[in-house]
């Protein structure tokens, strides 16, 4: 069977490719940030609304989570969207084609989302009336998320596995498809997983913090329960991480271990991080983000660097026509950073106004 | 056509998006007028010292963000999804041509969210004027959203100046980008009023239930009479054969133009005659029925827009089988099969016309038609002879303005005829016949 590769757009690329890699990688970071927070702060949800009854410790933090995830979740949908935007305009031919091959399992990420967000909404507005069953509708939730994460893995390896498109297509064009024999799937799924209870533990951990003035005692326990989720994790993450470096293809993997020097130094100083994240984690829990964030930035271009690796001329995106749309660019700019400022200010309001200080003024 | 083709048996492709977005249209358009309705209410409220009205408020927006945040947001991605399964080549033009556009509705969406729960989780954290200023920053990020999807979704229809010039400003700034935004915009106020008729005819209290069922209504009214006037301007600005096709040349798109304005009367007079008129009496009941009303309007008068725009999928540029225009004459000399790399097309497909037929039907028509299903193929050729079949196929712009030339060589004609045949007649029966 030969290597079908769809042709590139012929509108071509708006920005040169460098400018549209970044874009992607760093609005791929923010997703994934707030993606972390929502896939293990649905699991640690499910865990302690299941034992709410018989510990207070996790009656509040069912509570106090639940009020936050939807938040999370929207978060997650709408960081997604700009990576998604960027990802179709430079990989567009190995997305849809990926997408198409898988797609009634592609178009079910929607209905588990949604049925997964009023999940979480339910259990935050409507505990009493759940009672017993909380437990069960936040672990569906919770379970739905874990398995959108695993389609978005099939997708994310079958968009860089050209050789396997034709053949499959052939074989049915029912959009059916999943990307099972693919050796590095679940090693790549547990990495995502397992990174996203580490940064978890660590959302805990500033949870925690904010409640040391008015439930000193929870506070404490929080701390030292978000703790054990990032340590627990990221030891966990070092065994997933070599599992999952070991099961890309050979020529892919030497990159890291030598053979390309960038490559290797990206990937090995944000192992690096990630330890000394460990070995400040609990003194600062800030300080252990910051160190996570870090490591999450170098992941996210070892990442980048997989995908250019594996399509390699299939599809290059610096052979892509370009067709640069400055003016458009610079609004587009400009209209980001005043987003921000507004976004910040409004964010400013609502927490100054929670201080006591201010609300007895107000 | 450079992609692969997503082969769903009965419904369609087209079926499956229009779900979607129809549904996602009718909440998406609540969720920008909702925004007007509650930073204006919410300021009448606090002027007048109704606390009761401002109660009425904070339960209205939860209702509001279970709808907006979570059913608007994800069916709308929801629909991204589904175009760019069933329709790759023209969801990768509009993401190509209009990336920024993406991107800075993109700037909005995320001012809209964040607003949108900074208000709600600030009713009783925030100070009067601050809060009203999120409220009014939400539905700015909301409005400015509905802009920029609004230049780009009217672009698919009329392109204006577009193909020749390449100018995304041309593209953007289109022939009906205003009057259809007019007409959104109005749609968005009258469906304001329609969810606030559903929250306010649940509410208990008698006075404050007759007080905002009837405010309510004056939302419906106001938007339901600009949406005739922007609705008139904006079919003068679409391009002839789109408003021929909805004016008798298609008769079931004829139909549904005319179901589209038969439904927004309903609504109108059902609003006018019910909680305008008699708001003391009005009941949730009745409340749902006008929902359901202006669901049904809704989804006519989004399958019409979507239905004139036939042959094409991006006007003058992109037929609706994702052949390019500019490239008509490049398919015809290699062929549907020789262009459309995703056909595989093997040796023995090529000498067996059935299988090569099956595989033309796909790549040129499968995309507006299913076999069996909705527009159904095996059923509007029953009782044609090959002869005739021939003909309507070479003849198929002329003959059906909505549907695009078709665009193969003579070869694959030949096999589409002898596949289409075959639909009705399979062979061993034929054989079998004396």
């Amino acid at each position: 069977m030969p290597v079908v590769v769809p042709p590139p757009d012929p509108a071509g690329l708006p920005a040169p490719a460098w400018l549209l890699q970044i874009l992607l990688v760093f609005t791929f970071i923010l997703h994934v940030l707030a993606m972390n927070l929502l896939l293990g702060g649905s699991v640690v949800l499910a865990l302690s609304t299941w034992r709410a009854k018989h510990s207070e410790f996790c009656a509040k933090l069912s509570q106090r989570l639940s009020r936050a995830l939807p938040v999370a979740m929207s978060l997650t949908i709408t960081l997604g969207i700009a990576p998604l935007l960027f990802v179709q305009v430079l990989y567009g031919q190995a997305f849809y084609t990926a997408s198409v091959l898988m797609a009634w399992f592609w178009l079910s990420v929607i209905l588990l989302v949604l049925l997964a967000y009023y999940g979480l909404y339910l259990v935050q507005f409507r505990p009493e009336w759940l009672g017993a069953k909380a437990g069960v509708v936040a672990w569906i939730s919770a379970l739905f998320i874990l398995a959108v994460g695993l389609l978005f893995t099939h997708n994310a390896t079958l968009s860089i596995s050209p050789a396997k498109w034709a053949e499959m297509y052939a074989a049915s064009a029912s959009g059916l498809h999943l990307n099972w024999s693919e050796p590095t799937l679940i090693p790549r799924y547990l990495h995502f997983v397992v990174a996203a209870f580490a940064v978890t533990g660590l959302g805990l951990m500033l949870l925690a913090a904010g409640y040391r003035k008015t439930d000193a005692e929870w506070s404490a326990e929080a701390t030292r329960y978000g703790l054990r989720w990032f340590v627990g994790a990221t030891v966990l993450q070092f065994a997933v991480g070599l599992w999952f470096l070991v099961k890309l293809p050979q020529g892919v993997m030497m990159n890291f271990l030598g053979m390309n020097m960038v490559d290797t130094v990206v990937l090995w100083a944000g192992v690096v991080l990630a330890v000394l994240a460990l070995l400040v984690a609990q003194r600062s829990a800030i300080g252990a983000t910051v160190l996570v964030a870090l490591t999450i930035t170098l992941m996210a271009v070892t990442r980048h660097r997989v995908r250019q690796m594996l399509l390699g001329e299939h599809l290059n995106v610096n052979t892509l026509p370009v067709n640069p749309q400055w003016a458009m660019f610079v609004i587009f700019a400009v209209l980001l950073v005043i987003g921000l400022a507004v976004v910040g200010w409004m964010v400013w309001q609502f927490f100054k106004a929670s201080q006591p200080q201010q609300s007895t003024t107000a | 056509m450079e992609y692969p083709f997503w082969d769903i048996p009965l419904v369609g492709g087209g079926m499956l998006i229009g779900i979607i977005a129809i549904l996602h249209v009718f909440v998406s358009h609540f969720a920008i007028g909702a925004g007007l309705f509650l930073v204006l209410t919410e300021r009448k409220a606090r002027r007048e010292g109704d606390t009761a009205l401002l109660d009425y408020l904070k339960r209205h927006s939860t209702f509001f963000i279970l709808v907006v945040l979570v059913f608007g947001a994800v069916s709308g991605v929801g629909i991204w999804w589904a175009i760019g399964l069933v329709h790759p080549t023209a969801t990768s033009a509009l993401i190509h041509i209009f990336v920024w556009a993406w991107a800075i509705e993109w700037v909005f969406f995320v001012i809209e969210l964040l607003a949108a729960f900074i208000y709600y989780y600030g009713w009783n954290r925030l100070d009067a004027r601050t809060h009203e200023t999120i409220g009014w920053i939400y539905f700015a990020g909301a409005w400015l959203s509905l802009f920029m999807i609004n230049g780009i979704l009217t672009f698919m229809l009329s392109t204006g100046k577009w193909p020749e010039t390449r100018s995304i400003v041309d593209a953007f700034f289109n022939p009906t980008m205003l009057p259809s935004l007019v007409v959104r915009t109005a749609v968005t106020i009258a469906l304001a009023g329609l969810y606030a008729l559903i929250t306010a005819s649940a509410e208990a209290d008698e006075s404050l239930r007759e007080k905002v069922v009837k405010y309510a209504s004056k939302w419906v009214l106001v938007g339901m009479t600009i949406i005739p006037i922007g609705g008139i301007w904006y079919i003068s600005r679409i391009p002839d054969q789109a408003r021929e096709i909805s004016m008798g040349g298609a008769p079931v798109v004829t139909l549904f133009a005319a179901a589209s304005i038969i439904f927004s009367a309903f609504v109108f007079l059902a609003t006018l005659l019910g909680p305008f008129l008699f708001p003391r009496r009005f009941h949730v009941t009745f409340a749902f029925v006008i929902v359901a009303l202006g669901l049904i309007t809704t989804g006519v008068t989004e399958w019409v827009r979507e239905a004139v725009r036939k042959p094409y999928i991006i006007y003058n540029y992109m037929y609706s089988n994702a052949i390019r225009a500019e490239d008509t004459q490049k398919v015809w000399e290699q062929g549907v099969l020789g262009s459309a790399k995703w056909a595989l097309l093997t040796e023995q497909d090529k000498r067996n016309p059935l299988a090569m037929g099956e595989k033309v039907f796909r790549f040129s028509c499968q995309s507006c038609h299913t076999v069996n299903g909705f527009n159904g193929i095996k059923f509007a050729v029953k009782g044609w002879e090959k002869d005739f079949l021939d003909m309507q196929i070479q003849k198929l712009d002329q003959l059906k303005g909505y549907m695009p030339p078709f665009l193969g060589n003579e070869e694959e004609r030949k096999a589409l005829v002898e596949w289409l045949y075959s639909l009705n007649n399979p062979p061993q029966q034929t054989a079998a016949r004396p």
